[in-house]
């Protein structure tokens, strides 16, 4: 890794009660890098997601944006530096319509005395989040359809869209394949390549190691609150990836 | 519909754009409003073939008597079911902001102040305590993380023991003729100076769920809270807001019927709870919050109160009331129900 990386986790620990969830992580990102991040039920993912996400604070260790270091106290003060997540349970309101998540928290208003008692500016914000969506490969006919009435597939390439709108530095995606068939799956994985174009940091999260081999640059392998692997994506075979989640040694370079 | 999906680009479009005459007259006949202005206008017929006299712009002046009180709740109630939750206290909260106005102007005016100035403080007595009763419901659900439903029983309960303490019980007359002037005279026959005041707060509410950001995060934490919250809305903070608006409200409730009667009784507001959510849901509010218009409260609001006032005269006794609220409540919510399957399926 010849880059700088864009966010950076150094010796993360954090313990539930008697539970070590993280011991010491090193964890790193550069921008256009998709850095897969793999490992078994209770291997530290999600844990590591929630210190990266601004969920929890990590009893030790620092973040690191832009080489500076970061302390978040919430979702919403990383939110407001750039870092995007997309949580498995959906961060989409099903009843607001595709343009209305989209701007969800971000809802502009019309210029003027209007604008101060708060009135929206929903036609520009129907354009925008149809022009936002399309640049990462998504075509929206009608934004202001809810989004209840999409189907799943449709659903999470606009939660996706959204983040990817609206990240400046990082993109953490947390499962974004699950329950998805395979051509949902494949555009999912196709926001997920644009979001890289657009000089992004993406952290993906998953357990459908096919998708992690196609869309990653590189790969860290969680084992037990620790990093057992961290190597480019080219140097794994399914094969030795999966030795490399369960427990066995392999790693190929 | 994912089968019509094509390869890339992504595209959500998952049917052709129906915009045919017939199409929108099918959406304007299946609109909720349309739906319950028909229930409404088949009611009315039905009432005034049993009793001529309901057919009659006095009756209907009346009707709007008995409207503006349940539409003020409604319009808190709505609210709150919009963000997932209940207001069982805004009945007994109309109850005592109304006793409240009474007893400061009483205490006011005994003591020789001019009424005008009397009123206006027994307005603002009325409201303070709407708000404070409104600040207790938010924080008990915010803070103290009780369902909206307990913690809104509990100042339910607390409103009604304060407004008997109170009053002894009794009811609190000795209003100035002023009170009674502004609750009755009408214009245009059938409006009072309180239902222009009801009017004007229920286009300000329908402007604010249907255009404002407010609306919009009201929607949205109904929808999904976990959403709202990781978008970067102080979920906690808009609540708060909600509570203590549906508390102002059943506050300007019990001032509407204050003015109405001159006095101020400890007996009103009873089951007002029943008959906010009961304009809600009939107005297609859903329970689950997120989803519904204040335009379709406004109809169901006028439905409930059509029920109860030819209830009466039809010669149905006042007690069986609350019997027929609570069947519009189960009814509307089944029909909600059978709405949600078949669009879902």
């Amino acid at each position: 890794m010849s880059k700088q990386p864009v966010y950076e986790a150094r010796g993360i620990s954090k313990n539930y009660g008697n539970v070590i969830a993280l011991d010491n992580v090193d964890f790193s990102v550069a921008a256009g890098e998709v850095v897969g991040l793999v490992g078994d039920n209770g291997a530290g993912k999600s844990t590591l997601v929630k210190a990266l996400s601004g969920a929890h604070k990590p009893d030790a260790g620092a973040l690191y944006l832009d080489g500076q270091p970061v302390e978040w106290n919430s979702p919403h003060d990383a939110l407001e530096r750039g870092i995007e997540t997309l949580y498995q349970d959906s961060s989409l309101a099903p009843d607001l319509s595709v343009s209305a998540n989209v701007f969800l928290g971000r809802e502009e208003v019309v210029p003027g005395f209007w604008g101060k008692l708060g009135f929206l500016a929903n036609k520009s914000m129907d354009a925008r989040a149809r022009q936002e969506l399309e640049k990462v490969g998504i075509a929206v006919p009608s934004s202001s359809r809810s989004v209840a009435k999409l189907s799943g597939g449709q659903r999470q390439a606009v939660a996706i869209g959204r983040a990817v709108t609206w990240a400046t530095k990082v993109i953490i995606l947390d499962e974004p394949t699950n329950h998805l068939g395979a051509r949902q799956s494949a555009e999912v994985l196709h926001v997920i390549k644009q979001a890289r174009e657009k000089g992004l940091a993406v952290i993906f999260i998953s357990h459908t190691l096919p998708h992690v081999l196609e869309v990653t640059d590189r790969i860290v392998v969680m084992r037990l609150g620790r990093v057992a692997v961290d190597a480019p994506t080219s140097t794994f075979t399914p094969d030795s990836l999966v030795k490399a989640i369960t427990g066995f040694e392999v790693v190929a370079s | 519909m994912t089968s019509e999906t094509k390869g890339m680009p992504l595209t959500l479009q998952s049917s052709p754009v129906r915009s045919g005459r017939n199409e929108r007259l099918k959406e304007f006949a299946t609109r909720q409003e349309t739906l319950l202005f028909a229930v409404f206008a088949l009611m009315v017929l039905v009432f005034s073939l049993v009793n001529p006299r309901y057919f009659s712009t006095a009756a209907f002046g009346n009707i709007l008597q008995d409207f503006g009180p349940v539409m003020l709740m409604a319009i808190g109630q709505t609210l709150v079911i919009l963000t997932g939750g209940i207001d069982l206290s805004v009945g007994a909260l109309l109850g005592l902001s109304g006793v409240s106005a009474a007893l400061a102007i009483r205490a006011t005016t005994s003591s020789g102040m001019d009424p005008a100035m009397s009123i206006g403080i027994g307005i603002v007595a009325a409201l303070a305590v709407g708000a404070f009763v409104g600040l207790v419901n938010g924080l008990l659900i915010t803070r103290v993380k009780l369902a909206p439903f307990i913690a809104t029983l509990a100042t339910m309960g607390a409103c009604m023991g304060t407004t008997l303490v109170i009053t002894g019980g009794v009811q609190i007359a000795g209003a100035p003729k002023e009170v009674v002037l502004i609750g009755n005279t009408r214009f245009l026959e059938i409006l009072t100076t309180p239902l222009v005041v009801v009017l004007v707060l229920l286009v300000i509410a329908w402007l604010s769920l249907s255009r404002t950001r407010f609306g919009r995060r009201t929607y949205a934490i109904g929808s999904n809270p976990f959403a709202a919250r990781v978008a970067g809305i102080n979920v906690n903070r808009h609540l708060m807001k909600v509570y203590v608006i549906a508390g102002l409200l059943a506050a300007v409730a019990g001032l509407f019927v204050y003015f109405r009667l001159g006095s101020g009784s400890p007996a009103s507001g009873r089951g007002g709870e029943l008959q906010s959510i009961a304009a809600a849901v009939i107005g297609g509010i859903s329970l689950v919050g997120g989803v519904g218009r204040v335009t379709g409260t406004a109809l169901g609001a006028l439905i409930t109160a059509s029920v109860l006032s030819g209830l009466i005269l039809i010669g149905i006794e006042p007690n069986a009331q609350q019997i027929v609220v609570g069947a519009l409540i189960a009814f509307a919510v089944a029909v909600q129900g059978i709405g949600r399957h078949n669009s879902r399926a």
